[in-house]
C-alpha cells in the first residue's frame, strides 16, 4: 500500500500541481489568451450537455479508424509482399523511404482540388500519414531477417508457408509493430489536418470554429480532449509495440 | 528502434550502388503509371511528371519560389535552433534531476503525444495571422522531441564516466558540457532528425493556416489557382529536404559516433 502511494505520488502531483498551474495563469490572464482549466471543463460540459460534443468525437473517431484500418490492411500485407521478394523490396525501398520522409501535409492541396471535400478524400490524408510508417518500418525489419535464417529453412525443405509463419512474419512482425505505433500518431496529425483543411468537421472543425469565433475556452476544450485522445492511443500503440518486441531477437 | 540496426551496417551505404538497376526500373514504372493515369483519367491541370519536368526550371529560377523556400527554411532553422536550445536546457535537467523527471515527465510526454497541429488555431488566436504564430508553432512542434531524446541520453551517461569527473573535482558547468552533452549526443542527434521533420511540417502547416507567405503558402496559392505542377515542384524540394536532412544526419552518426547504433525514441 505505502510502496503503492510512493510510486504513485510524484505523478499525481505532478498532474495537480500542472493544473493548478493552468487554472492560477488562467484566471491572472485575459480570457482571449488563456483560459482557466475550471472555464475550460465548463465549457466541456456543455459540450457534452447538447450533445454536439459526442457527434463531433464519433465524425473524428470514423475518420481516423477508416484512414488508419486501411493503412494497416494494406501496409502489412504490402510490407510483408516486400519483405519476402527481394527484389520487389530493393525496387522500391528507397520511394517509400523517400515518401516516409515527405510531410505528407503538403499533398492536401492536391487532395482537395482532385477530390473535394467529401469523406473519402479525408480518409486518404488520414492514410497517407499512416501507411509510410508501416512499410518503412517492416522493410527494415525483413533487413534484419539474417540470410542464413532462410537457407536454413530451405536446406529443410521448407514450405512456402511453414517459411512465412515460422521466419518472415516472426522476424518482421515487431518491426511492423513500430511502424503502426508510429502511424497511429502520425493518423492522428493527418486526422486533425484533414479536418482543419480539406472541410472543418469533428474535432479539429470544434477548434477551427471556436478560434474562429474567439471562443478561447471552446478551443481549449476541444485541444484538451484530443491531448487525451492522443495520449490514450499513443499507450495503446505502446503497448502494442512491447508486446511484439518480446519477439525480437 | 526499428532504424537501430541497419543504419550503422554497410547495407545502408550502398543506397545508390548495387540495387541501381532494379530501382531505376521501378522509378520509370512509377513515373509511367502516374503519366498514363493522369492523361487518361484526369483533367488538364493536375500534376504530371511530363508538365512538372517542362515548368521546373522556371520555377526554380523564379523569384517567388526562391523567396518562399528561403523564407520557409530560415524559419524552420530559426525555430529548430530554439527549441533544441530550450529543449537540451530542459531534457538535461530531466536527465539528471530526478525531481525535475517527476514533475514534468507527465507533461512533456503529454504534450508530446498530442498531434502537433492542434495548436495552430491557439497560436493564430494568441499571435495573429503572423509570423510569430508559425515560428510558435515549429517550436512547439520540434521541442518535445528534444526534450525527450536530451533527457534520455542525459540519463544514459555511465555512472563512470560522472564518478570519474566527479572524483577530479570538475565543476558542474565542465561537467555539464565536457562530460554529459557529449556523452549524450547519439540521443541528441536522433532528437533533431525527429525535430527537424516535425518543425518542417510545422512550418508548412502554418503557412497553410494562417496564409503568410512562404514555401507551404506558394504550395496552396499555385494549387488553388490550377498551377499544380509548379506547386508540386515545391512538394519534391520539400521531400528533398526531408529526406536529405536524414541523410546527412545519418551520415554524421555514421562519421563521428560510429560505435553508436541508434534508437529512435518518441515518434
Amino acid at each position: 500500500m505505502f510502496a503503492h502511494i510512493k510510486r504513485y505520488a510524484p505523478f499525481v502531483l505532478s498532474l495537480f500541481g500542472g493544473l493548478a498551474l493552468w487554472e492560477i495563469a488562467g484566471r491572472n490572464s485575459s480570457p482571449a489568451f488563456l483560459v482557466p482549466l475550471s472555464a475550460t471543463l465548463v465549457r466541456l460540459v456543455q459540450l457534452v450537455e447538447t450533445g454536439h460534443l459526442v457527434e463531433l468525437f464519433l465524425s473524428s473517431a470514423s475518420l481516423f479508424a477508416t484512414g488508419f484500418v486501411a493503412a494497416v490492411v494494406i501496409g502489412m500485407p504490402l510490407g510483408l509482399l516486400l519483405a519476402r521478394v527481394r527484389l520487389l523490396r530493393e525496387a522500391l525501398d528507397l520511394y517509400i523511404m523517400i515518401l516516409y520522409a515527405t510531410p505528407m501535409v503538403a499533398l492536401i492541396p492536391f487532395i482537395l482540388s482532385l477530390m473535394g471535400f467529401g469523406f473519402v478524400p479525408k480518409a486518404l490524408v488520414v492514410f497517407l500519414f499512416a501507411v509510410f510508417p508501416i512499410l518503412y518500418n517492416t522493410i527494415e525489419g525483413a533487413r534484419s531477417i539474417k540470410p542464413e535464417l532462410i537457407e536454413v529453412a530451405r536446406s529443410y525443405r521448407s514450405r512456402e508457408w511453414a517459411l512465412w509463419r515460422e521466419v518472415m512474419v516472426p522476424y518482421t512482425l515487431p518491426y511492423t509493430m513500430t511502424g503502426v505505433r508510429q502511424a497511429i500518431a502520425r493518423a492522428l496529425v493527418g486526422m486533425v489536418a484533414a479536418e482543419f483543411f480539406l472541410s472543418s468537421s469533428g474535432l479539429g472543425g470544434l477548434i477551427m470554429g471556436a478560434s474562429q469565433s474567439f471562443d478561447t475556452a471552446g478551443v481549449f476544450a476541444a485541444m484538451l480532449i484530443i491531448g487525451v485522445l492522443g495520449v490514450a492511443l499513443t499507450r495503446a500503440g505502446l503497448m502494442l509495440e512491447n508486446h511484439f518486441a518480446r519477439w525480437r531477437g | 528502434m526499428s532504424l537501430a540496426a541497419s543504419v550503422s551496417s554497410p547495407q545502408r551505404a550502398s543506397i545508390f550502388a548495387g540495387k541501381f538497376v532494379p530501382r531505376l526500373v521501378a522509378g520509370i514504372a512509377i513515373l509511367g503509371l502516374w503519366e498514363y493515369v493522369v492523361r487518361e483519367f484526369a483533367p488538364d491541370f493536375v500534376a504530371k511528371p511530363s508538365s512538372i519536368a517542362e515548368v521546373l526550371p522556371g520555377v526554380i529560377s523564379g523569384g517567388p519560389f526562391l523567396e518562399s523556400t528561403s523564407i520557409t527554411l530560415a524559419a524552420t532553422a530559426e525555430g529548430l535552433v530554439v527549441a533544441l536550445l530550450l529543449g537540451m536546457v530542459l531534457g538535461v535537467l530531466m536527465g539528471r534531476s530526478l525531481i525535475a523527471d517527476r514533475a514534468l515527465r507527465l507533461w512533456i510526454n503529454g504534450f508530446n503525444a498530442m498531434p502537433m497541429i492542434v495548436v495552430l488555431p491557439l497560436m493564430s488566436l494568441w499571435f495573429g495571422y503572423t509570423t510569430y504564430a508559425r515560428f510558435a508553432t515549429i517550436v512547439f512542434a520540434a521541442i518535445f522531441a528534444v526534450i525527450i531524446n536530451a533527457a534520455e541520453g542525459a540519463r544514459s551517461v555511465p555512472k563512470d564516466y560522472i564518478e570519474v569527473a566527479t572524483s577530479y573535482r570538475s565543476g558542474r558547468f565542465r561537467m555539464m558540457f565536457e562530460v554529459v552533452l557529449p556523452a549524450s549526443m547519439p540521443y541528441l542527434l536522433a532528437g533533431l532528425r525527429l525535430a527537424t521533420g516535425r518543425a518542417l511540417i510545422g512550418a508548412v502547416v502554418a503557412e497553410f493556416f494562417t496564409a503568410i507567405p512562404g514555401l507551404g503558402y506558394f504550395i496552396l496559392y499555385n494549387s488553388r489557382t490550377f498551377h499544380q505542377n509548379e506547386a508540386f515542384v515545391a512538394v519534391i524540394l520539400l521531400a528533398g529536404f526531408g529526406v536529405g536532412c536524414d541523410m546527412l544526419i545519418s551520415w554524421g552518426t555514421r562519421q563521428y559516433l560510429p560505435w553508436y547504433r541508434r534508437d529512435e525514441k518518441s515518434e
